[in-house]
């Protein structure tokens, strides 16, 4: 077994997770949290927070299946050890997710036929890329489009939501945090662990970089619906940071990659994240030996 | 979580029941006060009992077995996630994927402490045949995604063929290794309840479905009992000392209605 595997065994994760940051949290946030009023009492931000955390229990769906599919594939037991780990994690972001939306009003019965409307064709077609591998059994390509694509890319969604809520909306900030840490391990096993994997099977290199420029293209295509969806409540929720609204004058500014998310028009914001998460991307392949594929635009 | 949490979930709805009890938080909750303290599976100031050389080599070759038996558990029970038929069940099974890989873990590290050098290649020499045939019977099943057949060779047969091997086991364990059988026995007893509990709803709105997995039941029953007789005399039991090991194995699989 890889020395570093050592460092994502299942005794350090019972320790730094949920003995951890997630110690005296309910379903990822401090007991008594509620969704901030101004999210509740505006339908356009109650609905928009709907649509977005529709779109994140698709992902974490597609990061659950993907995980517990990817166990049966890895070549060691190190490996199945931490998947099996970051299984009960993607089920956790399922729950927490899954949760928020009955937080914001959605009523049990109605859950599965709303993600079912609501969930952005291009994101399922995104998942459907990444799940074709893993039914397959090909472990270096389930690996690259679970752990360095689709994590990398969640880490840096819920990075940019998180400077977005951390004033408006503490609860939901606080969910995030916790999720965005488990995210930054899991990104870490897919580089540490693939590269050498990599190395050895060089004839898979042009397949796993099609997946990730197929994956990039309907990732981007993804954030381009949400963002030109979301723009009145976005307008919206930048007015109320600002104070201009009078409802929370004075909040401070949320600012992320340098950027005030408070002045920043929907199109600059789509720019700013889909920037961001494809810098990630060409860093973390380049780690790994891959290149990186750009996609085309949507 | 309050503690009157347990009372209060069984005053819930069945349905909202469920939700509760597969869920991360309740796992948590469940583990929590069994694991805390226990790093791999048993408390640091337990002391090591010396074992002779012949106790030694029957402890690992026991172990190994059981890393095996555990290897099967983990990758049923991530496979099962594809097939589950809703987002409770999903869940569950991904705490008890986790539970999996804790036991393979603990097992992998009590074989280190006792000074196996390269587990893996220890497991593979003494891997049983009957349990390797269990392991290829459970993956068919689940690659051929049918829920009932694979819940009940996993979490019925498998998971009782488990518990009652490290509940027997532990009576005369060393103190290290029974606490770490004691904690992993707690664990096989809610995936259990788990597989009661699906197929129990399952079976009294589906009757027929009983006659399918009682032939399962009779095409899996010889690698289990060939499995416990192996394990016996790997631990230098006679099966005259321990006639409850099969005894514990066959009133799980019958609380379900699956006589013999």
């Amino acid at each position: 077994m890889p020395d570093f595997l050592t460092a994502y065994s299942i005794q350090n994760w019972l320790e730094s997770c949920p003995q951890g940051y997630l110690e005296q949290t309910q379903y990822g946030h401090a007991a008594g949290e509620s969704e901030a009023s101004i999210v509740l009492d505006s339908p356009k931000l109650r609905d928009q927070a709907i649509q977005s955390t529709v779109q994140l229990v698709v992902g974490e769906r597609c990061a659950l299946a993907a995980s517990s599919g990817l166990i049966n594939a890895a070549p060691d037991e190190g490996s199945k050890r931490f998947l099996a780990t970051q299984t009960l994690d993607e089920a956790r972001h399922v729950e927490v997710f899954t949760q928020r939306l009955l937080d914001l009003g959605v009523r049990k019965t109605e859950l599965e036929p709303l993600i079912k409307e609501h969930a952005n064709p291009h994101l399922v077609a995104f998942a459907e890329v990444l799940l074709e591998k893993i039914d397959k059994g090909d472990f270096v390509a389930g690996v690259v489009g679970q752990n360095i694509v689709l994590e990398g890319m969640a880490f840096t969604v819920f990075e940019m939501l998180y400077a977005t809520n951390v004033e408006m909306n503490p609860k939901f900030a606080h969910t995030l945090s916790g999720t965005i840490a488990d995210e930054r391990r899991h990104v870490g096993f897919g580089e540490n662990r693939i590269g050498s994997l990599i190395k050895e099977h060089p004839e898979k290199k042009a397949e796993i970089e099609r997946m990730q420029k197929e994956m990039s293209f309907h990732m981007l295509a993804t954030f381009a619906d949400s963002f030109r969806e979301s723009a009145p409540a976005i307008m919206e929720a930048q007015g109320i940071l600002r104070g201009t609204n009078g409802t929370q004058a004075g909040a401070s500014e949320s600012r992320w990659q340098g950027r005030s998310l408070s002045t920043l028009a929907p199109e600059e914001m789509e720019s700013l994240l889909a920037d961001s998460v494809l810098k990630e991307f060409k860093i973390r392949l380049t780690r790994i030996g891959l290149d990186y594929q750009t996609p085309v635009a949507p | 979580m309050p503690e009157n949490h347990v009372s209060d979930i069984h005053g819930l709805e069945p349905q909202e029941f469920l939700s509760q009890v597969h869920s991360f938080e309740f796992w948590f909750e469940s583990v929590e006060g069994y694991l805390s303290g226990r790093p791999y599976g048993h408390q640091p100031d337990t002391v090591e009992t010396p074992l002779s050389d012949l106790e030694r080599d029957r402890l690992i070759t026991a172990l190994c077995n059981y890393c095996i038996g555990e290897t099967v558990a983990l990758e049923g029970a991530s496979g099962l996630i594809a097939i589950a038929p809703n987002r409770e069940a999903k869940i569950f099974l991904a705490t008890q994927v986790a539970d999996e890989g804790r036991h393979l873990e603990v097992l992998l590290r009590r074989l280190t402490d006792l000074g196996v050098t390269d587990p893996e290649t220890e497991i593979e020499k003494h891997a049983n045949r009957s349990l390797l045939t269990f392991r290829h019977r459970l993956r068919e099943l689940v690659e051929g995604r049918d829920w009932e057949a694979s819940i009940f060779a996993q979490n019925v047969i498998l998971e009782a063929m488990e518990f009652s091997v490290f509940q027997t086991h532990a009576e005369v364990a060393d103190p290290i290794t029974r606490e770490i059988l004691e904690g992993i026995v707690k664990d096989e007893r809610r995936h259990m309840g788990f597989g009661e509990n699906d197929l129990g709803r399952r079976l009294a709105l589906t009757p027929h479905i009983r006659d399918r997995l009682n032939v399962l039941r009779r095409s899996l029953d010889p690698l289990v009992l060939e499995t416990f007789e192996d394990t016996l005399s790997q631990l230098g039991i006679s099966r005259s000392e321990h006639p409850g090991l099969g005894r514990r194995y066959l009133e799980t699989v019958e609380r379900l209605g699956f006589a013999s």
